[in-house]
């Protein structure tokens, strides 16, 4: 039967598969798969272990993702859908450190939080499998059904406190927004391709590029996948979802969704820029320009005014993705400088962010709340939390000689080169509102050293050991990118530009 | 001739059947509605010689997915009305047909009077000669015989699509797993109750947590 198929298809020539390249992917479904079976077979026993077993698969990836990188080739399959290079690899490498700063923050948050376990692992792991997908795919498809397959786990696991009816409100609005944001940058894919006839970005990229006007059908088609993205990393006019999803959200999986994912959705955007949308920078520099100023603007001002650490950090996450929009506003003229200031930014973000959000966990498991007011006194019953949230606080405003600073600099610097006038303009809005997110950084921490304690309460708080190793990684990540900028100079020094062949 | 005419009609069904997905008051009345724009869907893929694409719309999408809607509809109850005339944000309404008929001229411009034709440089046609490209796949096989569209589509998704149809396939296996666990009802919480009580020491630590009574049906909590 099977001959008889066989002989009737005689020309299907199986593709070719790089097993070494796809090892990262492959590592991580296999043990996504087990963590998710593990409690059907050992059932209680089995929960206990699936954070440890979760985070075990994810140092298992950086693995190949490690000899990857030694070996150094930049590898390419399915006729150049899915593209292991240095770029790629970085941005997989932040995708599962992130992912594993995350379990870290779960581990105690979930086992005593009353939630379901080991689906809660299972999902996060698809999603960050989709992460590291997206880091590679350079085709339309292969960029969508990432996108799904990263989004899809996190709307779950955004409603996973499922008996809060916050927590309802932050899965729904956030499945409904993704949902309407897919079908928005959907449609842009579809008039993309029946623009170019070919979804792989290379080929996108030779047929709508190019000297002359772009056609209609392209222009739209970009700007849609472009709004499509904005909704991903909540850029303003589509930061809506943002705060009522992170204050319902479990905190952990707010920390996830406020760096990895707002990372995949800076990966996606930077594949598109930088592959397919390359040479057509007349069309993306304005809109993208016009993103990048609302979303500082708006983003800073409106977190002046909150008195939740969570929705505070929210809108301050609106705002850095402003930062990271900067360069790519400029993408057309200094490519490479735009590339690698956007990536050193996600990276030392990553870093900062989740800090935060470690602390905010940690000032929860006492005051069970996360209002600003809860935060006057801190110093007093938790100094080590107060100087960990001082450090992380400073390295987001990005004050010298934390992380933050570089990163920021980085960014002045990549359109300050740019040389002109939409650069120049970009810059002195970064310049301003880095001024204005300083206040709201250090009104925190008057309230943490300066203010007593409510009620003078100073009982301390029991931090469990894996709150505090993540606090201990990232704290050590701020510091180490800020007083050796080199490090991250050296290690985002990527360029995205050699797959397009010239 | 006969091309056009059976286009027009059955691009009007499925414009029609979207419209009425949106108007219509009754979510029965939307499923069927959403029957027919599947339907005139299949008949355009007929018209693009996609046999098999047609065959599979009907089958899947106005066969399984929106027989699964109904089901849905039906278990939620029909019978409970939503009130509609209240708008929940003021002015929301008005805003939203200001914003929607704007996408809607945009799109219209851009494929109707845009100059160079409706969906810019053609996918079989070569933009600097012309002239036919060559596809990706030839249309004769290697016996002689023209490829069906079921080969082709085989083809494509097990060679150049197969990762995205790999990662098509843990997606789905992932959303089911994750749809019964937001379904299911059954509370940890009595599982919890066997343990010892010292492990109640540290309470559920997130921000804003759940009171016992925002417990939907009766669960108990921790």
């Amino acid at each position: 039967m099977l001959a008889l198929l066989a002989q009737q298809v005689p020309d299907f020539v199986r593709p070719d598969i790089d097993w070494h390249a796809a090892a990262p992917e492959l590592t991580l479904l296999t043990f996504g798969a087990l963590v998710t079976m593990m409690d059907i077979v050992w059932l209680e026993k089995g929960r206990k272990l699936t954070s440890i077993v979760a985070s075990i698969g994810l140092l298992a990836t950086m693995v190949p993702i490690i000899t990857l990188a030694v070996d150094g080739a930049d590898r390419s399959m399915f006729g150049g859908a899915f593209v292991v290079d240095d770029y790629a690899l970085i941005m997989k490498a932040v995708f599962i450190l992130t992912g594993y700063v995350v379990i870290l923050l779960s581990t105690n948050y979930i086992a005593e939080g009353d939630y379901w376990e080991n689906e809660y692992y299972g999902l996060l792991l698809s999603s960050i499998l989709g992460m590291i997908l997206m880091a590679s795919a350079r085709d339309l498809i292969t960029i969508f059904v990432a996108l799904e397959l990263l989004s899809i786990p996190a709307y779950m696991l955004a409603t996973w406190r499922k008996r809060d009816l916050k927590s309802n409100e932050a899965g729904m609005k956030y499945y409904l927004m993704g949902v309407f944001a897919s079908a928005i940058m959907l449609y842009g894919m579809s008039l993309l391709y029946g623009g170019s006839g070919s979804t792989l970005l290379t080929d996108i990229n030779e047929s709508i590029s190019g000297p002359g006007d772009p056609s209609a059908v392209v222009v739209l088609g970009i700007i849609f996948v472009i709004v499509g993205f904005a909704f991903k990393v909540s850029a303003v006019p589509f930061h809506t979802w943002a705060p009522d999803t992170y204050e319902g959200a479990p905190t952990p999986i707010t920390a996830f969704l406020s760096v990895a994912s707002k990372a995949a959705g800076f990966v996606a955007l930077m594949n598109m820029l930088f592959v397919g949308f390359f040479g057509r920078d007349d069309v993306y520099e304005p809109v993208i320009w016009i993103l990048a100023a609302l979303s500082m603007t708006v983003g800073n001002l409106i977190a002046l005014r909150q008195t939740n650490m969570v929705r505070l950090l929210a809108y301050s996450g609106v705002a850095q993705a402003g930062y990271m929009l900067a360069p790519l506003a400029v993408a057309g003229d200094v490519p490479d400088s735009a590339l690698a200031a956007t990536v050193g930014y996600l990276v030392i973000y990553a870093a900062m962010n989740l800090g935060a959000f470690a602390v905010v966990i940690a000032v929860a498991r006492k005051t069970r709340t996360a209002e600003i007011d809860d935060y006057r006194g801190l110093f007093h019953w938790a100094p080590g939390l107060t100087v960990a949230m001082t450090v992380f606080l400073f390295a987001l405003a990005g004050i010298p000689p934390l992380g933050g600073w570089w990163a920021k600099f980085r960014i002045m610097g990549a359109v300050i080169e740019a040389n002109t006038a939409a650069g120049v303009v970009m810059g002195i809005f970064v310049a301003v509102n880095s001024v204005i997110a300083l206040y709201y950084y250090a009104r925190i921490g008057v309230k943490m050293w300066a203010e007593p304690a409510p009620d003078d309460d100073t009982a301390p708080v029991r931090v469990p050991v894996s709150l505090t190793s993540a606090l201990v990684l990232t704290a050590a990540a701020t510091i180490a990118f800020g007083v050796l900028p080199g490090l991250v100079g050296e290690v985002t020094k990527v360029s995205l530009l050699a797959g397009v062949g010239g | 001739m006969t091309e056009v005419v059976v286009f027009c009609v059955a691009a009007a069904l499925a414009l029609v059947g979207a419209l009425g997905v949106v108007v219509s008051k009754n979510p029965v009345h939307s499923a069927l509605f959403l029957i027919q724009t599947l339907m005139g869907v299949a008949v355009l893929f007929v018209l693009q010689e996609a046999h098999f694409l047609a065959a599979v719309q009907v089958v899947v999408y106005a066969g399984a997915i929106v027989i699964l809607f109904l089901f849905v509809i039906m278990l939620l109850g029909v019978d409970k009305a939503e009130d509609f005339a209240v708008e929940p944000i003021a002015g929301q309404r008005p805003l939203a047909a200001v914003v929607g008929g704007a996408l809607l001229a945009i799109g219209l411009t851009v494929m109707v009077v845009a100059v160079d034709g409706s969906t810019g440089t053609s996918a079989t046609f070569d933009p600097q000669t012309g002239q036919p490209a060559e596809t990706a796949l030839d249309s004769i096989g290697a016996d002689g015989q023209p490829i069906t569209d079921i080969e082709r589509i085989g083809r494509v998704l097990f060679s150049d699509y197969a990762l995205a149809f790999e990662i098509t396939a843990a997606l789905l296996t992932i959303a089911v797993i994750g749809a019964v666990v937001l379904t299911r009802t059954v509370s940890r919480g009595e599982r919890l109750d066997d343990l010892e009580p010292a492990s109640f020491d540290l309470p559920p630590v997130a921000p804003h947590d759940n009171q016992p009574d925002h417990d939907s049906a009766g669960e108990s909590g921790a």
